[in-house]
């Protein structure tokens, strides 16, 4: 198993206003596979996004990655962690402003340990031509993609996407999606992305169902389409 | 208004900035206010006290003495007071006393300590001795070889600064006291003693017919107006130097500090424009918005009016005292003028209101769904630089985070510029002063020794060169000396700023000093007058010796002679390159080439403490400015900051990031902090030549440019370490969320 989360629980505020973000979350993952968790808002699946990307630590339960427990973890472990294995895509991009899209992604390429070319990385994902710009002269669509070409400079072997096309319209979103598929293809990069949007489950190797911050379903998707068939 | 609830929570949720801007504005108008204050003392003091105790107009000497009932006849004529003081000198190997009957009508002496004389075997001693060195009333003191019971201290109006001869710059109160005895003991002791003349002029009197009328009966020996005598004038001007700097430093330092927080303010208000733009959209009036923001923006401008009234209260006194290090034991009130402290007050606010309430008027001018989308303000196409260069990426970040936000770039450049510049003003006004020690005897000429004697001789003496030194003035009665020397004289510096000797046997020549003071240049005519004659000379000047120490005219001995109306051979100075053994009554003062470095670090000694609380301000400015500001910037890269943690950005790395940014900032302010204090030495030792009788050259050591550059990068990075915490306790995932709202 690549992930492994046992009995993962969080909880925020206290007393009344206590609210349970995981609730004795149980849900594993192979590497390479895409898995899109489904959930309304408050559901806990940003909450469950984070937890596995090191960014916030749970109450109580175990976290796996790759065979080593994330759990526990000081800062400074956790920071190498996300720094070694963790790509990032969040809805709105969160790009650096004052950066052109080559240094977004080459910010991230100095730190990294073994880092993709970023020459290949940004035709991959077709933004070679943008390189000298800055995110605000770019599309949505375009920064997402910037976005995703810095998540993954770093070669990481999780890529977590949290709501990446709720920002984007279809065509947009299409684009994205299809670069998030040949990724995961090209690098085998084990990719989690969470969403409103059911339509994106269809590109699902599994389908993972969350609400009130426990796990409704965890289905393989026997019926698992491209991206370009996707009816989004 | 419910949105007033905003108040606490924002102050709160700011407290680093409110805290570090009413700081600032503490420091800055504390800096104006304990100057202000020193100098109006000082001043009120200084007039209070002449006042009281009738300070004289001037003190003259006359070859022949005035006849009591004569004195009553000027009087009358012209309107003036005039009494005749007795003293005499006694020398008693470690100290020397100048005792005095007391006066009845000028120079009026007040008990400081202690109670006045009562017996003949009882003295009162000058204040500022007795404290020197530890002289209580009740104590004995020897005195012409007999011991007086000190029974109390006084200040007198002609001495509140002591110098023992006018020569001097600088106070002794070492090894120099004056001393008052019963009249009836003085005349037993010295008999008449030596006889000077003090003189009150009235309204109306005309000085030049009254000193005429003194000349042609009485043959005047000597004349020092109250003006010319540094024992009087240096209270004022101690009191103007004061409230001079405390001008400076306003026009300066609070102004600067002013508009670094409204930059600050401003760019607070504009990182809410979403909360304006919805406020806006939900109908709230452009007027109530603005006076939402501008009362937060008036809290540093009354907590620090406040703050700085209080401690005002506290320091004024001790502050004030530093500056009173020189003079006699003064009491001078140090108050705060109500309307100060509300000035203080409402200034600040004031602007800091007015700050606030444009820069909301200016964004709702904005369009609303620009504000809304927090789209205002961020079209900087200067950003665009260095875009395709090979340096580090976090190079070309620096670079555009400066340019980009010239507002907080130029706070932050303000904060260093500021900091160093107080800073190297402290450090250069103690370079300037050691400088006046240290060059002083060089421009003078390269002997060791002058004796200035009490008589004038004639021919030449048995050892050293015979120089002739006589008092002149101007229309403005601003008194010089006249000085002849032989044309082979080469003990005296006669090295024209041209670089060639002066010709002393053709031509006369004056100091830079003197050129300074009297505004005459080479080739020009010069005009004076003799000081008991008043009798007009005009003479044409044919060159400027570098002396920036001594206003002096030179020619040689038998044109200054002339002049004078005195014998060609005459002379009343010797200089010598080595100690002479000349009788020790033939001699009124010994000038060694000492005297002047030893008067300049006493006078640094005094003088050291108010510096080094002026570098002390320069640092707090420094760290508290810089604070300010990259907090500000914090709070505006907190998403940046959030973001790069999310990316596997180690702290130091992002301290790397962020916080070096301004680093390029850092030597340019330094530089330009450290040059302006330069030019601010320069223009106040300028301002002061005519004051200070003295040209106290602009000096900037290279130990205390290090030492500034040190201080000045010690207090930026105590601020960043300060900020360090911040950075680190930045929640990515807290940003991240705010982001997606």
């Amino acid at each position: 198993m690549f992930i492994e989360v046992k009995d993962a629980r969080k909880q925020y505020g206290s007393g009344e206003a206590a609210v349970y973000a995981l609730d004795g979350i149980d849900f594993t993952l192979d590497e390479g596979k895409i898995c899109v968790i489904l959930g309304p808002s408050g559901s806990g699946k940003s909450t469950l996004l984070n937890m596995i990307g090191g960014l916030d630590s749970l109450d109580s339960g175990k976290m796996m990655i790759n065979g080593t427990s994330i759990t526990g973890l000081s800062k400074k472990a956790l920071t190498a962690y996300r720094k070694e294995n963790v790509g990032f895509v969040f809805q709105f991009y969160n790009l650096i402003p004052d950066l052109t899209v080559e240094e977004n992604v080459a910010v991230v390429a100095e730190i990294a340990k073994k880092p993709l070319s970023m020459d290949d990385i940004l035709k991959a994902l077709d933004i070679e031509k943008y390189r000298y710009r800055f995110p605000r002269e770019l599309s949505g669509g375009q920064q997402q993609r910037v976005a995703i070409a810095r998540a993954m400079v770093k070669n990481p072997r999780l890529l977590l996407c949290d709501e990446l096309t709720g920002a984007l319209d279809t065509k947009s979103s299409r684009s994205v999606l299809r670069f998030i598929e040949k990724i995961n293809r090209e690098y085998g990069t084990t990719t989690l992305i969470i969403t409103h949007n059911e339509a994106i489950a269809g590109m699902a190797d599994i389908i993972v169902r969350i609400r009130d911050g426990k796990i409704e379903s965890c289905d393989e998707n026997r019926n698992k389409v491209t991206s370009d068939a996707l009816v989004l | 208004m419910k949105l007033n609830k905003r108040y606490r929570r924002g102050i709160r949720a700011d407290l680093p900035f409110y805290v570090s801007a009413s700081l600032l504005t503490m420091v800055t108008l504390l800096m104006f206010y304990l100057f202000y204050i020193a100098g109006t003392g000082i001043g009120q003091y200084g007039d209070e006290f002449f006042s009281r105790n009738k300070r004289e107009d001037a003190t003259f000497a006359t070859y022949m003495e005035i006849p009591l009932e004569k004195i009553s006849a000027f009087e009358e004529k012209y309107g003036v007071t005039l009494e005749r003081e007795r003293y005499a000198g006694v020398d008693e190997g470690d100290y020397k006393v100048r005792v005095f009957r007391p006066n009845e009508k000028i120079d009026l002496y007040e008990i400081h300590t202690g109670r006045d004389l009562r017996n003949d075997g009882e003295i009162l001693i000058s204040a500022g001795y007795a404290d020197e060195n530890g002289v209580s009333p009740g104590e004995k003191i020897s005195v012409g070889g007999r011991k007086y019971t000190v029974v109390g201290t006084f200040l007198r109006p002609d001495y509140l600064y002591m110098i023992e001869n006018l020569t001097d710059d600088y106070k002794n109160v070492t090894t120099f006291f004056l001393a008052y005895m019963t009249p009836r003991e003085f005349k037993s002791r010295f008999g008449e003693g030596s006889i000077h003349y003090k003189v009150i002029y009235g309204e109306k009197t005309d000085q030049v017919a009254f000193r005429k009328d003194i000349n042609d009966h009485y043959y005047m020996a000597s004349y020092l107006a109250a003006d010319n005598n540094m024992r009087i004038t240096f209270v004022h001007e101690q009191a103007d130097m004061f409230i001079m700097s405390s001008w400076f430093i306003l026009t300066l330092f609070p102004l600067l500090t002013v508009l670094m927080i409204c930059i600050l303010l401003g760019r607070k208000i504009r990182a809410e424009q979403k909360l304006i733009g919805t406020l806006s959209a939900m109908g709230y009036s452009k007027v109530k918005l603005m006076r939402h923001y501008s009362l937060f923006a008036v809290i540093p401008g009354i907590v620090g009016g406040l703050l700085t009234s209080v401690a005002a209260l506290v320091l004024a006194k001790p502050f004030g005292s530093l500056g009173l290090a020189d003079y006699e034991p003064m009491t001078p009130e140090f108050t705060l003028p109500l309307w100060v402290a509300a000035a203080g007050l409402a200034v600040p606010t004031l602007i800091y209101f007015i700050a606030a309430m444009l820069r909301v008027r200016k964004l709702l001018k904005e369009d609303t769904v620009k504000l809304l989308a927090g789209q205002v303000g961020n079209d900087a196409k200067s950003r665009r630089i260095l875009t395709r260069t090979r340096r580090k990426v976090k190079f070309r970040f620096a670079v555009r985070q400066l340019v980009g936000n010239p507002g907080r770039s130029f706070v932050i450049f303000l904060g260093i510029f500021l900091g160093a510049a107080v800073v190297a003003f402290g450090f250069s006004f103690l370079d300037s002063v050691k400088a006046v020690g240290e060059q002083a005897h060089g421009e003078f000429g390269s002997f060791r020794y002058e004796y200035v004697l009490n008589t004038l001789e004639k021919g030449k003496p048995y050892a050293g060169e015979a120089m002739i030194m006589l008092p002149f003035e101007d229309a403005k009665a601003r008194q010089f000396s006249l000085i002849g020397l032989d044309s082979d004289s080469t003990l005296w510096n006669l090295t024209t700023v041209d670089g060639e000797k002066a010709d002393l046997a053709s031509g006369f020549y004056i100091s830079t000093l003197c050129e300074a003071i009297y505004d005459v240049h080479k080739g020009d005519q010069f005009t004076f007058r003799h000081i008991a004659t008043l009798e007009k000379h005009t003479v044409t000047i044919d060159g400027v010796i570098k002396n920036g120490y001594q206003s002096y005219l030179i020619s040689s001995r038998k044109s200054a002679a002339d002049i004078a109306g005195l014998d060609s051979g005459s002379y009343n100075v010797i200089l010598a390159e080595r100690s002479l053994p000349l009788e020790t009554d033939k001699i009124s003062e010994i000038i060694s080439d000492t005297t002047y470095e030893n008067q300049m670090q006493n006078m640094i000694n005094a003088m050291a403490g108010l510096i080094y609380a002026f570098i002390g301000i320069g640092m707090i400015i420094c760290i508290a400015s810089l604070y300010a500001t990259v907090n500000n910037m914090l709070s505006e890269c907190g998403h940046n900051i959030s973001m790069l943690k999310v990316l596997g950005f180690e702290d130091r790395r992002i301290h790397c990031m962020i916080l070096s940014s301004n680093h390029l900032l850092l030597l340019p302010g330094i530089i330009l902090g450290i040059a302006f204090a330069y030019g601010g030495m320069a223009w106040y030792c300028a301002e002061f030549i005519e004051v200070e009788r003295l040209i106290i050259p602009a000096t900037l050591k290279p130990i205390s440019i290090l030492m500034t550059v040190v201080i000045t990068v010690f207090c930026y990075f105590v601020s960043l370490v300060l900020l360090r915490r911040k950075v680190n306790k930045i929640d990515m995932i807290e940003a991240l969320k705010d982001n997606r709202e």
